[in-house]
């Protein structure tokens, strides 16, 4: 690979990224470049960000079992909109991060947002939506000691940040629609309401349905593989 | 011979990347304008033009974001009319459409680029942040297709074992979580085969190198180049001045410079449509010689 | 030169008192070509697992596995390349969703460089015949190109041992076939070191050079395989997987060289006994007046693009009968269940199931004390945790079939074998009182004593009055457990018959045993068949007596 198949690169891009690249970014898109330039920002963020947390978790070795439910899920995630409408891709997110630990359900989340909208239309919103799918599943599995008390925390998490994440892609969509302001953003938010009902509702749902079982078969196999 | 649909995937996702970046990046009407033109002339070209449904998506999301504009905010001194004691000015219809024309190419400039690339090529982009992830990514697109294949089997014999009612969209939703459970058992106890089939290939055994089927030839680090360089043309002419729109509009004066941007900017969105006609016109007259 | 010695080893799964594997000590010369064989739970596989370094089994393990002359326990010692290994299934077995990223993936993981892997890859693609694929989707292959496809994945690293688990199993005869045909050639033309199981022994056997036979752990023999073969006269649930001509030679109570394969055991024939014109008396072939199935003219294809699947089918089978179908990879057989069980519907013609079209049948009452289907992959049956809670309702059913069900009762359905599956899966199946039982491949992917209990089973059922209806390629299985045979090809039922007349009357479809006695006698179609036939015209000269 041409581009950083060098670890010495890799290296240096993992440290300069985070602390030089993304506050320049931000420093000069608010305020050498004066219209628009959030937009920009935005964008280039969440790619940045998004390289990032990836290429940090090539650091980690991951047995090829915890490899193969991670692909397993996220194909689950795909093909497991069975119900129209309803897509699963939270709660098996959120699953997948509180059993088999954050760094899978990053990048489940991630990759089943980037795939599902292989088919649905990719669009400057998907590195959005994999940003934020992939810190569902990080931050399901680094709180999964705690979600795993109760399938009611589980199901609170899951339609919580599902809602979260709506309202933070209602930025999104005013952002790109012309500025930001408040009364935009109310209007993107009420606008957008029959969706995020259905979002948070669709979440819930598959929470309450698939938590257990799906805990249950993970559990199976981590204990007979040790995983 | 080679077109820009075949150029290095790296060198296509960067052109992707500069030309979406500047359109975002620099709020300028004529820039906005001349790339949704360079990204419809291109969306025609490369073949996805004939989806109808998009261009009527776009041209809906285009009115309806050069309207919101004017009807929230009600900056600007030319005021054209009143809606419920709001004004309605020129300069913020304006800035409507102006957004609206960048929001429109974004979305025809990403559509072409889902359009050029296939999964193959995006996991060759991907891969060179993250090996793990491009195995992932790869490995979740060769189980879609195996458990799409497998949910029918399971749906058939369900539906044998007496799982569906006629007509009864409870017990039918009932049915599919269940069908869905058994894919999932399936697929965690069968994906262990898979491990094993890693491992026994010598997977986790020391650092991964990878393969790939793609180069970079002389025309990607060209084309690489050559855009790299007019994207840098245009972003240093474009800061030199400024398009304001509040209170009243002021166009910055045309000057050398500011030519120079828009023509660098024109040329570059066009080098995916001139390369694919001058392949075209090579192939047609290499044809008439055969 | 010897390439693989394994000394004294014994191994035990954790928790479990008992060994699994004991004593074992052979050694493997390279170039070798060595068939493992014995019945289901000898340790076959676990034997097979230990070989390869990275694929064993979590447990307690002692002796030692040396590969070329170096312990392979020790840390520093990559046998990943050097040892290949290929599995049963087709599908799992393979990781990326392209040809060329499968075939690259080994050698990506040995960190070889790019320019050398493109190179391997052109080698190995040109070598197997499988350039044409290389920008494919694995997802557009059939069963058979999948596993070769993992063959070529597992050569790409040029290993010096192939170990083969059951490699065929789930393959249909005509590719397994041409599987194991790919795997001899390689042993020749590399003089690759082979170990390989098998269900099916009929084509491996014969291009061994040498078979080991396990038994509870132990090798019960390991040597020549005529030598080998005819030792094993008294443990019978091998005999059923060897080849037909082995089991035909103890059948007579053969004596001296074991034949091995059609030809061989042509000649043992003529050897030993005489040539007759008389064949065996057959029962006069009757039938039931009212009709539990029937297909008319009924025509299929999945869209509206595609090409009929179903073209012109037509299909009597009477009540009580046993009625196979048989025929190619890809014909259309399985589509035609799923028209009769009412999984699909035929755009044109009638399914009638008992005189009834199948399509009146409201609410699910075709599945109730009627009709059902045991599907190819009989995991889409299973919905539990355990094998218990699967057969909550069909425990009358499981105790009624010839095996130990409460054994199996805690366990996970997955972690059953091939043959318990099928039956946990049949006892599920059969708790809706089918009057008629449809199977699709039921002897896909088990063992050859697991398919002779199925033949019971099915004769069993068929003397409680129930019609079945099987779908299979197999067509040992088929002569010994039909009443009626079709033949299926491009869509339809090209010919039919009665079991006996329909093996004698084809050429090449047709049973080993019966390719085997061709002129020699008439309509001799299985293994007893042949050896009755046998015993009647035994030749004074012979070594039978």
């Amino acid at each position: 690979m041409i581009v950083i198949n060098n670890s010495g690169l890799r290296r240096v891009l993992r440290i300069t990224v985070p602390f030089v690249i993304i506050p320049l970014t931000v420093f000069l898109g608010t305020f050498i470049v004066p219209q628009k330039s959030y937009l920009f920002v935005s964008f280039a963020v969440t790619v940045m960000a998004l390289i990032l947390f990836i290429s940090g978790f090539d650091r980690k070795k991951t047995g090829s079992r915890r490899l193969v439910i991670s692909s397993v899920m996220t194909a689950l995630c795909i093909i497991g909109r069975f119900i129209p409408v309803f897509k699963p891709i939270t709660a098996l997110t959120v699953i997948t991060g509180i059993h088999i630990g954050g760094e899978s359900g990053f990048l489940v989340g991630a990759l089943a947002a980037l795939i599902s909208n292989f088919f649905s239309g990719q669009g400057p919103w998907t590195p959005f939506q994999m940003l934020a799918w992939g810190l569902i599943g990080l931050f399901a599995g680094l709180l999964s000691p705690f979600l795993k008390r109760s399938r009611w925390i589980i199901v609170a998490y899951g339609t919580v940040t599902g809602m979260i994440f709506s309202l933070i892609m209602d930025v999104w969509t005013v952002l790109w629609g012309g500025g930001f302001s408040a009364e935009l953003y109310l209007a993107a938010v009420v606008a957008a309401i029959p969706h995020t009902v259905v979002y948070s509702l669709s979440n819930m749902i598959f929470l309450i349905i698939l938590s257990k079982p799906f805990g249950e078969k993970l559990e199976r196999i981590k204990l007979k593989y040790g995983v | 011979m080679r077109t820009f649909k075949d150029s290095n995937p790296i060198a296509v996702t960067l052109y992707f990347l500069f030309v979406t970046g500047i359109t975002m990046f620099l709020f300028d009407p004529i820039l906005n304008g001349i790339s949704f033109l360079g990204a419809l002339i291109f969306s025609l070209v490369c073949g996805d033009g004939r989806d109808n449904k998009k261009h009527l998506l776009c041209l809906v999301l285009f009115v309806a974001t050069a309207l919101i504009n004017p009807l929230v905010s009600h900056n600007g001194v030319t005021v054209l009319f009143f809606i419920n004691d709001n004004p309605i000015t020129l300069e913020s219809l304006l800035y409507g459409c102006s957004n609206a024309f960048m929001l429109v190419s974004v979305l025809y400039w990403f559509s072409c680029f889902s359009c050029l690339m296939d999964s193959d090529k995006l996991l060759y982009v991907f891969g060179s942040f993250s090996p793990k992830a491009a195995l992932v990514f790869s490995m979740a697109l060769r189980y879609i297709p195996l458990f799409g294949d497998r949910s029918k089997k399971i749906r058939a014999t369900q539906k044998t074992m007496g799982l569906y009612k006629d007509g009864n969209i409870l017990d039918m939703i009932r049915g599919r979580v269940r069908e869905f459970s058994i894919m999932t058992t399936w697929a965690l106890e069968k994906g262990i085969i898979t491990a094993d089939s890693m491992s026994a290939r010598g997977y986790g055994q020391g650092r991964r190198t990878r393969f790939t089927n793609f180069r970079f030839y002389l025309c990607d680090v060209i084309l690489l180049i050559l855009s790299s360089v007019l994207a840098v043309f245009v972003i240093m002419s474009a800061v030199k001045h400024d398009f304001v729109f509040y209170p009243a509009i002021v166009a910055p004066k045309m000057s050398l410079i500011s030519v120079i941007g828009y023509v660098s900017y024109g040329v570059l969105v066009l080098i995916p449509t001139i390369n694919e006609w001058k392949e075209e016109i090579r192939w047609r007259y290499l044809r008439s010689k055969i | 030169m010897e390439i693989l010695k394994v000394e004294d080893l014994r191994f035990a799964y954790p928790g479990e008192k008992t060994d699994t594997l004991d004593k074992i000590s052979f050694s493997v010369d390279a170039g070798e070509f060595i068939c493992l064989c014995g019945p289901t739970g000898c340790g076959k596989s676990t034997l097979l697992r230990l070989l390869k370094k990275e694929l064993q089994p979590r447990g307690d393990i002692r002796g030692r596995i040396l590969f070329n002359d170096k312990d392979i326990s020790e840390d520093e010692y990559d046998t990943s390349s050097a040892i290949g290994f290929v599995m049963q299934s087709p599908d799992e077995q393979i990781v990326t969703d392209t040809v060329w990223h499968e075939l690259a993936f080994g050698l990506e993981n040995i960190g070889m460089k790019r320019e050398k892997i493109a190179l391997k890859i052109a080698e190995i693609a040109s070598y197997f015949g499988i350039s044409s694929w290389y920008d494919k989707k694995v997802s557009e292959l059939s069963g058979g190109q999948k596993q070769i496809l993992n063959l070529a994945a597992v050569m790409v690293m040029s290993p010096d041992v192939l170990i083969l688990d059951e490699p065929t199993s789930q393959l249909d005869p005509i590719a397994a076939s041409d599987f194991i045909a790919t795997v001899k050639k390689l042993n020749r033309e590399f003089s690759l070191t082979v170990i390989i199981t098998e269900h099916r022994l009929e084509d491996v056997i014969p291009i061994s050079d040498r078979v080991m036979v396990l038994k509870q752990g132990e090798i019960l023999c390991f040597g020549d395989p005529d030598d080998v073969v005819s030792k094993i006269r008294e443990t019978s649930d091998l005999i059923s997987a060897m080849p037909s001509a082995v089991q035909l030679y103890h059948a007579v109570g053969g004596k001296g060289k074991c034949p091995l394969d059609v030809r061989d055991g042509r000649n043992f024939i003529e050897k030993n006994f005489l040539p007759s014109s008389v064949s065996l008396p057959t029962d006069k072939y009757i039938h039931a007046d009212d009709v539990a199935l029937e297909m008319n003219k009924v025509f299929f294809r999945y869209s509206k693009q595609m090409p009929d699947v179903l073209d012109l089918m037509s299909l009597k089978v009477y009540s009580g009968e046993t009625y196979f179908i048989l025929g190619s990879n890809g014909s259309g057989k399985t589509t035609a269940l799923g028209i009769a069980s009412g999984i699909y519907t035929p755009y044109s013609g009638k399914v009638k199931v008992f005189g009834k079209n199948v399509r009146d049948y409201k609410n699910n009452s075709l599945y109730k004390n009627c009709l059902a289907y045991l599907p190819q992959d009989v995991e889409t049956v299973f919905l539990e945790n355990t094998v218990g809670e699967e057969l909550k309702d069909a425990m009358e059913e499981a105790r009624e079939l010839p095996f130990d069900v409460d054994r199996l009762l805690s366990k996970h359905p997955y972690d059953l074998s091939g043959g318990e599956k099928q039956l946990v899966a049949l006892a599920k199946v059969l708790s809706q009182k089918p009057q008629i039982l449809l199977l699709d491949e039921p002897t896909k992917g088990i063992d050859a004593a697991s398919k002779r209990r199925l033949a019971e089973i099915i004769k069993a059922l068929k003397n409680r009055g129930i019609t079945v209806v099987a779908v299979t390629h197999d067509v040992d299985f088929a002569a010994m457990t039909a009443d009626r045979c079709g033949m299926f090809f491009r869509g339809r039922i090209v010919s039919e018959n009665t079991t006996r007349e329909f093996f004698s009357d084809n050429d090449f479809y047709t049973t080993a045993v019966n390719r085997m006695t061709r002129d020699y006698y008439s309509m001799a179609v299985t293994v007893s068949d042949c050896a009755e036939l046998c015993m009647k015209n035994i030749r004074e000269e012979g070594t039978v007596k």
